[in-house]
């Protein structure tokens, strides 16, 4: 096997902005916006660069592409191994991406710690990038860990009025699934020598005996992630308080690690258990999709309604995923970016209204459109892509998911109920996003607080528009995007079908 | 040479009139208001024009193609290949798009111009075209589409588009605004639960055929069906009639969505908040027919479950259910048409009303019929619609004009409302030109002979009466038919009225009197839709011989070939003629004569046939009580309109028919929604909700279980177990715990950094001891 340096140079460019950042006050004394300049060119970098290297990455090969390997702690079987295939390539872009988005919208919004901020904005991106390019158990834990402490510290101290309870909540949920994951890991790894996941995924016979309970371990650490059904009760707290970045970056990419986590490691590893578990997950992702949706309409703080509307999303994405099939796993994959742009838009355009106003009750607007008819106008576009409007990207993994499901022969005799409940989400999310959008921006503008609001500025606009590139571009041809996934995906489903199966 | 090159401008011209008005619109208006509003409006049309010419072009391709369909292949949208499903973005230009497209564009290049006389002075000129615009690319791509996922994006979008322009006026004062973006939010969900039964019946269909394209699905049911093959679906086996009323009857609530039939159709009259322009063109003429066209575009799936007589639950066939749904909706709305007062809520009861005609004649398989209903009604209420524009606009131009020279005093006149009929009345002499259109408009909605809604109502009817043969109408049909018959006099009695009310007798409110004619760029389409309510049906005249049902026999069963052959006779037919190579229903009984399934059985002996001469009969009673209805209502019921604004309908007065007036009047099935489901059900629960997961998720499990029970044993293990220390890392670890339940216990106090930094070193401690462990 050749070794390939990009992924972990992918990996380590934000830590260079990191070390960077630290040195910089020595230079100038405008110190501000250097560390903002280097934090936005960091992570532009990143970005380009990962898109750099789509070339080197082969649609048609199912396994691991670009690895990079190496010996670490031999005693215990650990190694460094780095790796990207069809189920991660979407992931790491959408991290770079929505990272840069991130740390793009802060410019004006963070006031005190600046330094800090962007240290652990850039830190966090280099966690995120290692948990979905780790193939290694033990180095995947590390990362997973990892991110927690920079999330942490941007809700801790950049956050809400709640702050310090949302952040120490969400810390110890996501604590408390990890350590579970961890038995699991540990389990697995002592028993088959090593912590290497290829290995780990071709000598499953070492530690299937266990495997219904170490499913669990795996699936509640992930459930908690992305949340499932009952485990979402600190998401709303987490969301609330968060700095608009944070949210972003939150919705954007950290739940996705928990649906991501489904998709590498319970179905190979873990494909018997996987199979006798979809109808329990699937029941809970329709819970979630339903009860998700309901609450969020109930809510008076849009970012409180957006942050229960990621309930319901997340659903789908966990219904697709049970579905135990390649259409059902890639709508899956697909939906998780969907979700990662729409609701990442959503929270950026909350943060740009709540900058100028300092509420977000519902209440406290109306008639918005008068006053910012490009704001009004990105926002109805972003709304509808969350409603899954078809021709926007939400349509486009909604339908998928949907159509997979009612085709699982994993989801007993009528999968097709399962597919009725998820689909009347799809009438509650016309129900409470408009509900919203109404709100906040029809009626009358009577309230003379709102008169003066200005409308985006360039920065803003410029932000809404990479958004909104891809929105659209998923709508109307995802082909691509399903192609970069497609073999892996068929690859993932075979091995499933055939060890549960057989 | 042909033009089906040319079909992708069906969809890039409006895109480009959208983007030309989105981005560049309010710079032009800002800039020089005249100058901008003609840019605008201009631009738009000349999108709409240009839509309507590349249909033109189509359509002679067409003819010119022996009628043949061909589809434009644009590029993939969905492609899944390892789970076979592969979606493009493709259209399929037939007959059946193309009769379509011509109304969508021509009666929409129409309302374009009409609109920039109707929004001339508003201030989102440009905006409203935007919209327009971009209704008409969602319409054609629903109209065009060669897959239901297509028609799907139409569907959807189309309902975007009436969203937005219901909720056009979202800042009116007065609370008015608000209503209108209620009134639109109220169209969006109605159209979401139709949708959700058409995303099941696509993805149904999906499994089923493993296509949406409507060439695959159609081949592939009919050879299912004549082969009696069954097919499974997650492993479960179906007949394909069962799977067929599965589809087609979560169709039927798809289509009772989007075309306004009961049990969904109580958004129509509220969406008559938006410019009236938007009511003739969206909410009259065309989004509202999408759900016909479905039906007629499936028509092959509808006449596969029919024959095979299979039924939903035992009750009732899918196709049916649609007839009875139109019939049902066709009497109910006629009757609170009459209730109404507002001029353009009784226009839009009627469309329910005539909706529910054209769904009944698509159930009952009378396909040509239905589409040809659809063009008519397309012509006549698009005009009603722009006329009562015209004369809410000249209501509108009277009041103001009575405000500039009132001098301020205007202290009774807060109730004006420019589209309330009871303020009327007399505006025959204050504006000719509308007065006569609106009266062209009536007849021909009433079907009075030789109007356009005449020859398409009494094909409907004809086909109710004798579509299966003479003496071979099914209850159901029988229903249709009465509950139509019904249908028409409620037509025309309630266009008796409204005439009546707004244009004879004396104004009853002072703007009357300064009413003026509206502008030749409204007045100028008006005429021309007149012009076509008046001569449409010439579109499809049935053959004039024979007469009653015993002669109607030979037609019946007739099949295409003997029509073809009947071809040179002449212009009769011709819209039937057109259509008939796209719905190939109209040849199974011929196609599959000879093929017999391995049980011995025929297929396709059910399949109904419009009679293709007219049926003397019923025309003539069909007439008699549309007239009667007129003359009841003019010279009975409504003799002398009162006087006065205040005074009531002279209806509610009598005896037993005033009691069903103040029934209807209080609309039943509205108040039985809106409180019994939406104030009563669903608004408790999501506030339940709310409530069950803030205070029971949120605080007891999470907060008073998890971690105060977590606090108590951090407690434990520092207080009791671990007093002094036993040595370093059981410590370190047993003081972490100390910070974490000091933090857990006072969330708002204390210095974030601290805890911050412990859990950090916690953390940092678990990695550290497993790296060098080894």
């Amino acid at each position: 096997m050749t070794n390939s340096i990009v992924l972990t140079l992918l990996m380590s460019l934000p830590l260079v902005g990191v070390v960077v950042i630290l040195f910089l006050p020595v230079f100038n004394n405008q110190t501000d916006f250097n560390i903002k300049f280097v934090a936005n060119a960091t992570a532009i970098i990143t970005l380009l660069f990962s898109i750099a290297i789509l070339p080197l990455y082969d649609m048609g090969v199912p396994t691991l592409q670009l690895e990079d390997t190496g010996s670490w702690i031999d005693a215990l079987g650990v190694t460094y191994h780095v790796g990207v295939d069809g189920l991660s390539i979407l992931m790491i872009l959408l991290t770079t991406f929505i990272s840069a988005v991130a740390i793009g919208s802060s410019w004006n919004g963070i006031d005190k710690q600046v330094k800090q901020y962007y240290i652990f904005m850039l830190l966090l991106e280099t966690g995120m990038l290692g948990v979905f390019l780790a193939q290694d158990l033990f180095l995947f834990y590390i990362f997973w860990e990892f991110t927690l402490v920079p999330m942490y510290f941007l809700i801790g101290i950049w956050g809400g009025k709640e702050r310090v309870y949302a952040s120490i909540k969400f810390f110890l949920y996501t604590m408390a699934g990890s350590l579970l994951m961890l038995i699991a890991i540990l389990y697995v790894g002592i028993q088959a020598g090593t912590f290497n996941l290829p290995e780990l995924i071709a000598n499953r016979e070492l530690y299937a005996g266990a495997q219904q309970w170490l499913f669990w371990g795996f699936a509640i650490a992930f459930a908690i992630k992305v949340p499932v059904f009952p485990f979402h009760s600190w998401l709303p707290d987490a969301h609330t308080q968060a700095p608009t970045a944070g949210s972003i970056v939150l919705a954007g990419v950290l739940l996705k690690m928990g649906t991501y986590g489904f998709m590498r490691f319970n179905l190979p590893m873990f494909p018997e258990a996987s199979t006798n578990a979809a109808p329990i997950m699937a029941t809970l992702a329709i819970i979630g999709i339903i009860y998700g949706a309901i609450v969020s309409f109930a809510q008076t703080d849009v970012k409180k309604l957006v942050a229960y509307s990621s309930i319901s999303h997340l659903g789908f994405v966990m219904l697709g995923i049970f579905s135990l099939n390649e259409i059902g796993i890639q709508g899956a994959i697909l939906q998780g970016v969907n979700h990662g742009l729409s609701t990442g838009a959503l929270f950026f355009l909350v943060g740009v209204i709540y900058e100028q106003r300092h509420t977000r009750e519902i209440s406290e607007f109306g008639g918005l459109w008068r006053a910012m008819p490009v704001f009004a106008v990105t926002s109805l576009i972003v709304t509808l892509s969350s409603m899954g409007l078809p021709g926007l990207n939400g349509f486009v993994g909604e339908f998928s998911i949907l159509l997979a499901s009612t085709g699982s022969d994993a989801l007993g005799d009528s999968p097709w109920i399962y597919t009725a409940f998820a689909t009347s989400g799809v009438i509650l999310a016309a129900i409470y996003l408009l509900k919203m959008y109404q709100g906040v921006f029809m009626g009358p503008l009577d309230n003379p607080k709102n008169q003066a609001l200005r409308d985006m500025n360039r920065g803003e606009l410029a932000i809404m528009l990479s958004f909104l590139l891809f929105i659209v571009w998923i709508g109307i041809a995802p082909s691509i995007w399903f192609a970069s996934m497609d073999a892996t995906v068929a690859d993932l489903i075979q091995n499933v079908v055939m060890m549960a199966g057989g | 040479m042909n033009a089906f090159g040319l079909a992708p401008l069906l969809l890039i011209l409006p895109i480009i009139g959208v983007l030309f008005n989105g981005i560049v619109g309010r710079y032009f208006l800002d800039a020089d208001r005249s100058t901008g509003e003609k840019w605008s409006g201009w631009f738009g049309t000349a999108m709409a024009v240009g839509t309507f010419i590349v249909s033109v072009l189509i359509f002679f391709s067409l003819g010119a193609n022996d009628h043949h369909a061909e589809i434009v292949h644009l590029f993939n949208w969905f492609n899944i290949p390892s789970g076979n499903f592969t979606i493009p973005w493709a259209m399929q230009l037939d007959t059946l798009s193309s009769v379509m497209t011509l109304v969508v564009t021509g009666v929409g290049s129409l309302i374009h111009i009409y609109a920039i006389g109707y929004m001339h002075g508003d201030r989102d000129f440009h905006r409203f075209f935007t919209y327009l615009n971009l209704f008409l690319f969602f319409m054609l791509i629903l109209v065009t589409g060669s897959s239901y996922l297509m028609l799907f994006v139409g569907w959807e979008g189309v309902g975007l588009c009436s969203f937005l322009l219901i909720g056009f006026w979202f800042d009116k004062p007065k609370g008015e605004g608000i209503l209108n973006g209620d009134a639109a939010r109220k169209a969006f969900v109605a159209n979401r639960v139709g949708d959700f039964a058409m995303i099941l019946g696509m993805i149904l269909t999906f499994w089923a055929f493993g296509s949406m394209e409507y060439e695959v699905v159609f081949e592939s049911a009919l050879d299912l069906y004549t082969t009696t093959e069954t097919v499974f679906i997650a492993g479960i086996e179906f007949t394909i009639p069962q799977v067929l009323t599965g589809i087609t009857v979560l169709f039927l609530i798809g289509a009772t969505g989007k075309s306004a039939q009961i049990p969904l159709f109580m958004w129509l009259p509220d969406a008559m908040a938006g410019p009236t322009p938007v009511s003739a063109l969206i909410h009259a003429a065309t989004m509202v027919t999408s759900g016909i066209y479905l039906i007629v575009r499936s028509n092959v799936l509808f006449e596969i479950v029919r024959d095979s007589g299979h039924q939903l639950f035992g009750i009732v066939s899918a196709p049916d259910l649609v007839a009875i749904a139109g019939a049902v909706t066709a009497v109910y709305a006629g009757l609170v048409a009459f209730t109404q007062f507002d001029i353009k809520k009784v226009l839009a009861y009627s469309t329910v009303s005539q909706l529910g005609f054209m769904i009944a004649a698509v159930g009952m398989g009378a396909y040509v019929a239905g589409m040809f209903h659809l063009v008519t009604h397309a012509f006549f209420k698009a005009l009603l619609f722009m006329a009562s524009g015209s004369v809410i606009h000249g209501m509108e131009h009277g009041h103001h004009h009575l405000h500039e020279h009132s001098h301020g005093d205007d202290h009774e006149e807060d109730d004006f409302d420019p589209q309330d009929m009871r303020f009327m009345g007399g505006l025959r002499e204050k504006m000719p030109v509308t007065f006569w259109v609106y009266i062209i408009g009536s007849l021909a909605l009433a079907g009075i002979f030789p109007f356009a809604g005449f020859w398409s109502k009494d094909e409907i009817l004809a086909h109710s009466a004798y579509g299966l043969g003479v003496g071979e109408a099914t209850p159901v049909f029988t229903f249709v038919r009465w509950m139509l018959t019904i249908g028409a006099f409620c037509t025309a009695f309630y266009m008796t009225r409204q005439i009546k009310m707004t244009f004879f007798g004396e104004g009853r409110h002072e703007a009357v009197k300064h009413v003026p004619e509206s502008s030749p760029l409204m007045t100028r389409p008006l005429a021309f839709l007149a012009f076509l309510s008046l001569m449409g049906g010439a579109l499809n005249i049935p053959y004039l011989t024979g007469g009653g049902g015993e002669e109607a026999s030979t037609p019946v069963g007739m099949t295409a070939s003997v029509l073809a052959a009947e071809e040179d006779k002449g212009l009769n037919l011709a819209f039937e003629h057109w259509l008939e190579h796209s719905i190939q229903a109209f040849t199974l009984e011929e196609d599959f004569e000879n093929v017999v399934g391995p049980n011995g059985e025929h297929f396709f002996t059910h399949v109904p046939h419009t009679p293709t001469s007219l049926q003397y009969d019923i025309a003539i009673s069909s007439t008699l009580i549309a007239v009667a209805a007129i003359l009841i209502g003019w010279y009975v019921v409504f003799r002398v309109w009162p006087r006065s604004k205040e005074d009531p309908d002279p209806i509610s007065q009598w005896p037993v028919v005033g009691f069903v007036w103040t029934f209807f009047q209080g609309l039943p099935l509205d108040t039985l929604y809106m409180t019994g489901i939406v104030k009563n059900i669903f608004n408790p629960l999501a506030r339940f909700s709310d409530v069950v997961d803030w205070n029971f998720w949120h605080n007891f499990v999470h907060n008073n279980l998890i971690r105060d029970s977590f606090v108590a044993l951090a407690d434990f293990l520092a207080t009791v177990l671990d007093p002094k220390g036993v040595d370093g890392i059981v410590n370190g670890v047993g003081q972490t715990a100390r910070n974490l339940a000091e933090a857990l216990r006072r969330p708002q106090t204390g210095n974030t950094g601290n805890y911050a930094l412990s859990l950090f070193l916690g953390v940092a401690l678990l990695v550290a001891f497993f790296v060098f462990a080894s």
